[in-house]
């Protein structure tokens, strides 16, 4: 019997000096996911986004101002230590999210969630989203809904699965060939697929061989700073949302410029002047 | 307030004249009592147990017999039919294209199904509208591919021996949930005695936890 | 016997107790937590095999190849077509979102007609019957030039056929709408001579001097460009970005040139003073004009004088000047914003002549002047006495803005008919009010639209087309590429409803006209005629899904540089400015994430729209807190602009020049579709036309406009 022989930790990489915020991986993740869409998307709160892509700004005046777009899935935390608690699992009562400790990623079942939204209270970066009303596509429309991706009800809360159907259809393919995994390029999310820029890259983090390994370099060894905190990356350019929580996010940013990643976190005067080129514990 | 005092005097009285109705030394209440919950008791399992089950189901017919059997000795086996697509994706039931691998809209044979299938569906280019037992709801994923090619499972593990049927039973659906009654499986006690009688989320665990030692996490199974 | 009340009671009882130990209870609590989880309604996408299908999107002139992955013969993805040679994989947010035009509430199911207020359903028969029977009183009376034609482009066998139905019937009054494609081959008409157009070799070039042209925010060929400046990084190449505000391009670029709008044109032309005075140039391929031009330049361009116009520094603009001359590869490219509406030939022509003065001209990196795509030889058409007659008259104008402007000026009708083809004039050009106006001033007009769009609701009678995903189209890349590329669209599904492709559509109409324009499309269906005037590359065109045109590389296609002719710059045509006398320039935002045209936005595109553009239906309009006396970050405000005025949202915005406003162009749509329309207001209703003399565009790149608190 074929076992998953390999424990996968699949997470991304998106580099904020390439990414343009055109919308492209937005799009991309609503037409593969079979995300709804009503009549005002403008109250981004209860707006459904998978994937959603903030603008940053370093904060000066004209004409010294910069921008630069931060696209953000759900971050498939792997919870402190890195032991699969993430914020939104520990506290769901219904086991409708549960983390895959063969994968790293964070599931969300519609039919099992009730919606008392504890998850999204727990959620440190907004990326779930709860069904106010029942999904309405205009007459017709929804026949381009994707079989891969089951349909939500109003009442349930939803958010990034990191394409798993996509690491499923990947694994058919392998079960079929005789396989016992899947290569890098088999399972890619819709995202990363329908950037123009090329600036998302997605893998295997356990996998020297994928790239996203190879620009992130994750530490093995817990951060002597919070040992909370492990898979701290070792390249100087790469950073994690509120990397302090110790959540251990799996999605990873990278960026040339100092300002993109200090708003990486809220820091207090002259903290991040402390922080700032602490890079895991085994980089030096 | 007298009022009530009132209502309190009354009703005291017919208590006492009940009490000597209902005089311990004269049991033949009681045992009226005992009867009456004994076949409201009967009546009520009864009907849960036999009649329940045909109210929450309605039974449709398939378009046609279909006889597997005899398809099976002709085909050699579940494969040619039912197989694997080159994704890795489960093809199902098979469409009218497979169908007409062998059939054409002359009968092969002279059953009164074929001749339907013939008549109204290869000569009319439709689609037959199978009603499949085993269909799951639409949160479920699951991969033929693994179970068959990753685990070497056969078909009759879960199946059962549909295969060696001649006949197609009436198709069941589950009026509340409107899924098929082989989920839930025939026996409406939950009862299984074979690994195909029940296809409940709870039976994948078992063998998953017998075979795997562990449950799997919850996006192995859903979408 | 006595049945009393405690015989009911345990009959009661027994009845509670039969079916608690009955599988009632079980089975009921499991049936109705499962009915719970899947109610009826939520829809359940049906399984089946999946299968790929290769096509091209024509939502905007990007022209990119797509793949379209379908479920059980159900399309329902819309992906980049790894490969394509334009855009090798990726795609654009509108061509992902795709699949939704096809079910879009606002498209036309049947043919319709309008009667009074209303459109009524009708037959494609009568439909055609109808429109040929207008047609033919027309010729009748011996004027063909009344019917008159807009479309969205002039390449392509589609466009053509148009063409060819006005040529055969007897019309020159074929408009096409503005586009980036129109001001590149107007520009390289000036300085180069007929029948040629510019492309721009951005991913080869190292230093790309760009006058506003929004690379990120769908100039061009947008995938193609994104591409380009993702490699950028790699290759070392750098961007200026000039334009009054930071735009995804200039937040992009190596650095952001603020100017003040409209002045870029002065700019080049002072870039060009300081090239020339430092003789940093290459002459070698200067035809005409060249000494005048630069002694115009010398005289009216110094940096010095530039400077105050454009709000730039002396010393910048030589930095600038030394750059470009010093790098490698240097390119200068034109068009603000997407390059489509509001664009002047003097500004177009200024900045390609620092590729002409740079002597980058059909150089690796460099700007491409090349022949137009001509790949579809049509039979010779035939005309008969009428047509002749038609074909000896005037064109009415010179643009399509000139013509809704003659249109309205007119006391009668200068035109009987009027034909509209994938294009939205009611609600794209400026003023629409007057392009309204004007269409209700012609008798009879005619739409081949998709959808039921303002122009479309201008229409007597609409045609109703297939989408890029039901039709059969060639679709030749222009939009500023160095490469000629033709793709095939091909349908993806049946039409889903009642709709043809718009070569069918004209096919049938000549049929029904009969006489000598039939002749002129003697072809069965759309699709013979796209084989037969494709004959040349319609075996690979076919196989492939697209053709190179010519197939080679570069440097064997184009034989060294061409000449260059400078008579129309050396005259200094006159700059447009802006209308009216307010304090503020209100200028149009060009957002990746809205198309600005034509089709209008997928319900996709709109969701993705930021809440600091749209909120609610209200549009922000952004403005520098240095400008904002008296206003609130958020609050509202009333904009007023010598054509208009619109309540808006204000969003302090230190990424825009003090003096400007910005409102994001492509909102505020009025046809029926509550996921796209009635959503802030059309930018385009706010800012009046500003005809360029000697081009004939509207070059109103913005307008004068006063903004209060209310």
């Amino acid at each position: 019997m074929i076992q998953d022989k390999k424990e996968h930790k699949f997470g991304m990489v998106i580099d904020l000096d390439k990414c343009t915020g055109c919308g492209s991986c937005m799009v991309s993740c609503m037409s593969e996911n079979n995300i709804p869409f009503k009549e005002d998307e403008s109250r981004k709160k209860d707006s459904i986004t998978w994937m959603r892509v903030y603008k940053l700004t370093n904060g000066k005046s004209f004409p010294d101002i910069q921008i630069a777009y931060l696209p953000r899935p759900c971050q498939h935390c792997s919870g402190k230590g890195g032991h699969g608690h993430s914020p939104c699992v520990s506290v769901c009562p219904a086991t409708a999210t549960d983390y895959g400790y063969d994968t790293g990623i964070v599931s969300q079942i519609y039919t099992r969630c009730f919606g008392c939204r504890y998850c999204m209270g727990a959620c440190p970066y907004h990326a779930r989203y709860f069904n106010w009303w029942d999904p309405e596509w205009p007459a017709g429309q929804e026949k381009y809904l994707s079989p891969n991706v089951s349909p939500r009800m109003r009442g349930v809360v939803e958010k990034c699965s990191l394409c798993y159907h996509r690491y499923q259809a990947a694994r058919d393919k392998a079960y079929y060939e005789g396989r016992d995994d899947i290569e890098e390029s088999e399972y890619q999310t819709a995202c990363t697929t329908a950037c123009p820029a090329g600036a998302i890259v997605f893998g295997d983090l356990n996998d020297p061989s994928h790239m996203v390994h190879q620009i992130v370099k994750p530490d093995p060894h817990p951060d002597p700073m919070n040992k909370y905190v492990v898979d701290k990356s070792r390249n100087p350019k790469v950073f994690r949302l509120l990397e302090r929580l110790g959540t251990n996010t799996k999605i990873y940013y990278l960026s040339e410029r100092e300002w993109v990643r200090k708003a990486g976190d809220n820091y207090l005067d002259g903290e991040w002047d402390k922080v700032k080129n602490h890079h895991g514990s085994s980089s030096k | 307030m007298s009022k009530i005092e009132n209502k309190a005097e009354n009703g005291s009285g017919e208590g006492v004249e009940k009490g000597t109705a209902d005089d311990p030394k004269d049991d033949k209440g009681l045992g009226l009592g005992v009867i009456f919950f004994m076949v409201a008791f009967l009546v009520c399992f009864l009907s849960g147990w036999l009649l329940f089950p045909k109210l929450l189901y309605s039974k449709k017919e398939q378009p046609f017999n279909f006889d597997h059997k005899l398809h099976v000795a002709e085909v050699g086996d579940c494969e040619t039919c039912h197989f694997l697509r080159e994704d890795g994706t489960f093809s199902g039931l098979p469409s009218m294209e497979s169908c007409l691998e062998c059939h054409t809209d002359e009968p092969m044979g002279e059953t009164k199904d074929e001749a339907i299938f013939a008549r109204e569906y290869v000569a009319k280019e439709k689609e037959v509208p199978w009603l499949v037992y085993s269909k799951q709801p639409d949160c479920v994923f699951f991969s033929h591919a693994a179970h068959i090619n990753g685990a070497g499972m056969d078909c009759i593990t879960c199946h059962g021996p549909i295969g060696e049927s001649t006949t197609s039973r009436p198709y069941e659906e589950n009026r509340i949930t409107g899924y098929s009654r082989d989920i839930w499986g025939k026996n409406i006690w939950g009862i299984k005695k074979h690994s195909w009688d029940r296809m409940k989320m709870d039976d994948c665990a078992v063998c998953h936890k017998k075979e795997t030692g562990q449950q799997g996490y919850c996006f192995q199974c859903h979408k | 016997m006595k049945v009393d009340r405690r015989s009911f009671l345990g009959l009661g009882l027994g009845a509670v107790a039969g079916v608690v130990v009955s599988p009632v209870g079980l089975k009921l609590t499991d049936d109705s937590s499962i009915w719970t989880q899947n109610w009826p309604w939520t829809p359940v996408p049906v399984d089946g095999e999946v299968s790929y299908d290769s096509s091209v999107c024509n939502l905007c002139p990007g022209n990119c190849g797509i793949s379209v992955r379908k479920i059980a013969d159900r399309p329902v993805k819309i992906e980049g077509l790894a490969g394509y040679p334009i855009n090798d994989g990726g795609a654009c947010l509108h061509g992902i979102a795709g699949l939704q035009y096809l079910y879009d509430p606002a498209r036309v199911k049947t043919p319709l007609i309008k009667k009074g207020d209303k459109f009524e359903k009708i037959s494609w028969e009568d439909a055609i019957t109808l429109v040929a029977g207008k047609l033919a009183n027309i010729r009748k009376g011996g004027a063909p030039q009344k019917l008159a034609c807009i479309t969205d482009k002039t390449q392509g066998s589609v466009p053509k056929l148009f063409d060819r139905f006005l040529t055969a019937f007897g019309s020159p009054n074929l408009y096409t709408m503005p586009s980036l494609e129109s001001c590149l081959e107007l520009t390289a008409q000036t300085l180069h001579g007929n029948g040629n157009t510019l492309g721009f070799d951005l991913e080869n070039s190292d230093f790309i001097l760009s006058f506003g042209a929004g690379l990120i925010e769908g100039w061009g060929s947008p995938v193609s460009c994104f591409k380009a400046n993702a490699s950028r990084k790699k290759r070392g190449a750098k961007l200026y970005q000039i334009e009054p505000r930071l735009s995804n391009t200039a937040a992009c670029a190596d650095k952001w040139i603020p100017i003040k709008p409209g002045t870029e044109a002065d700019l080049a032309l002072g870039i060009c003073a300081v090239m020339i005075k430092n003789n940093q140039f290459n002459s070698s391929t200067f035809k005409d004009g060249f000494n005048r031009f630069a002694i115009m330049v010398r005289n009216k361009y110094a940096p010095a004088k530039v400077a105050g116009i454009c709000g730039i520094k002396v010393a910048d603009i030589e930095k600038i000047a030394g750059q470009f001359v010093m790098a490698k590869r240097p390119l200068a490219i034109p068009g603000r914003g997407r390059g489509r509406n509001g664009q002047s030939l003097k500004e177009f022509a200024a900045v390609h002549t620092l590729n002409c003065l740079v002597g980058n001209l059909n150089q690796r990196g460099g700007a491409f002047v090349m022949a137009k795509n001509d790949y579809l030889s049509f039979p010779e058409a035939i005309l008969d006495g009428v047509a002749e007659v038609g074909a000896g008259q005037e064109k009415l104008a010179g643009s399509v803005d000139e013509f809704v402007t003659k249109l309205n000026a007119a006391g009668k009708p200068i035109v009987d008919a009027l034909f509209v083809y994938n294009a939205n004039p009611c609600y794209s050009l400026n003023e629409p009010k007057r392009v309204k106006q004007a269409f209700k001033k012609v008798p009879f007009v005619v739409s081949f639209s998709s959808f039921l769009d303002e122009t479309a609701m201008e229409a007597d009678v609409i045609l109703p087309m297939n989408t890029f995903l039901e039709r059969t189209e060639d679709v030749p890349s222009q939009a500023g590429l160095t490469k000629n590329v033709v793709g095939l669209i091909r349908p993806v599904l049946k039409p889903v409803f009642d709709t043809k492709d718009p070569g069918d559509a004209l096919i049938f109409l000549a049929r029904a006209l009969g006489g000598s324009i039939a002749q002129n499309f003697d072809w069965e269906t759309y699709a013979d005629c796209l084989g037969d005037v494709t004959a040349g590359i319609w075996d690979s065109l076919s196989e492939n899904g697209h053709v190179l045109v010519p197939p080679k590389p570069f440097k064997e296609f184009f034989e060294g540089p061409p000449d260059v002719d400078f008579t129309f710059l050396a005259t200094n045509p006159s700059t447009v400015q802006a209308q009216g006398d307010f304090g503020l320039t209100l200028i149009p935002i060009d957002n990746m994430r809205l198309l600005g045209a034509m089709p209008a936005d997928s319900p996709f595109a709109i969701k993705t729209v930021s809440d600091k553009v749209l909120i609610g239906k209200d549009i922000v309009v952004e403005i520098n807190p240095q400008t904002a006396r008296g206003l609130k970050d958020g609050g509202d405000a009333l904009l007023t602009t010598p054509v208009g005025a619109a309540r808006v949202k204000v969003n302090f915005n230190e990424g825009i020049m003090p003096g400007v406003l910005g409102m994001v162009r492509g909102l505020g749509h009025t046809f029926d579709n509550k996921f796209v329309s009635n959503k802030g207001v059309n930018v385009n209703d706010l800012i009046g036309p500003q005809i360029e003399s000697g081009s004939g565009l509207d070059a109103a790149f913005g307008i004068k406009a006063k903004i209060s608190k209310v």
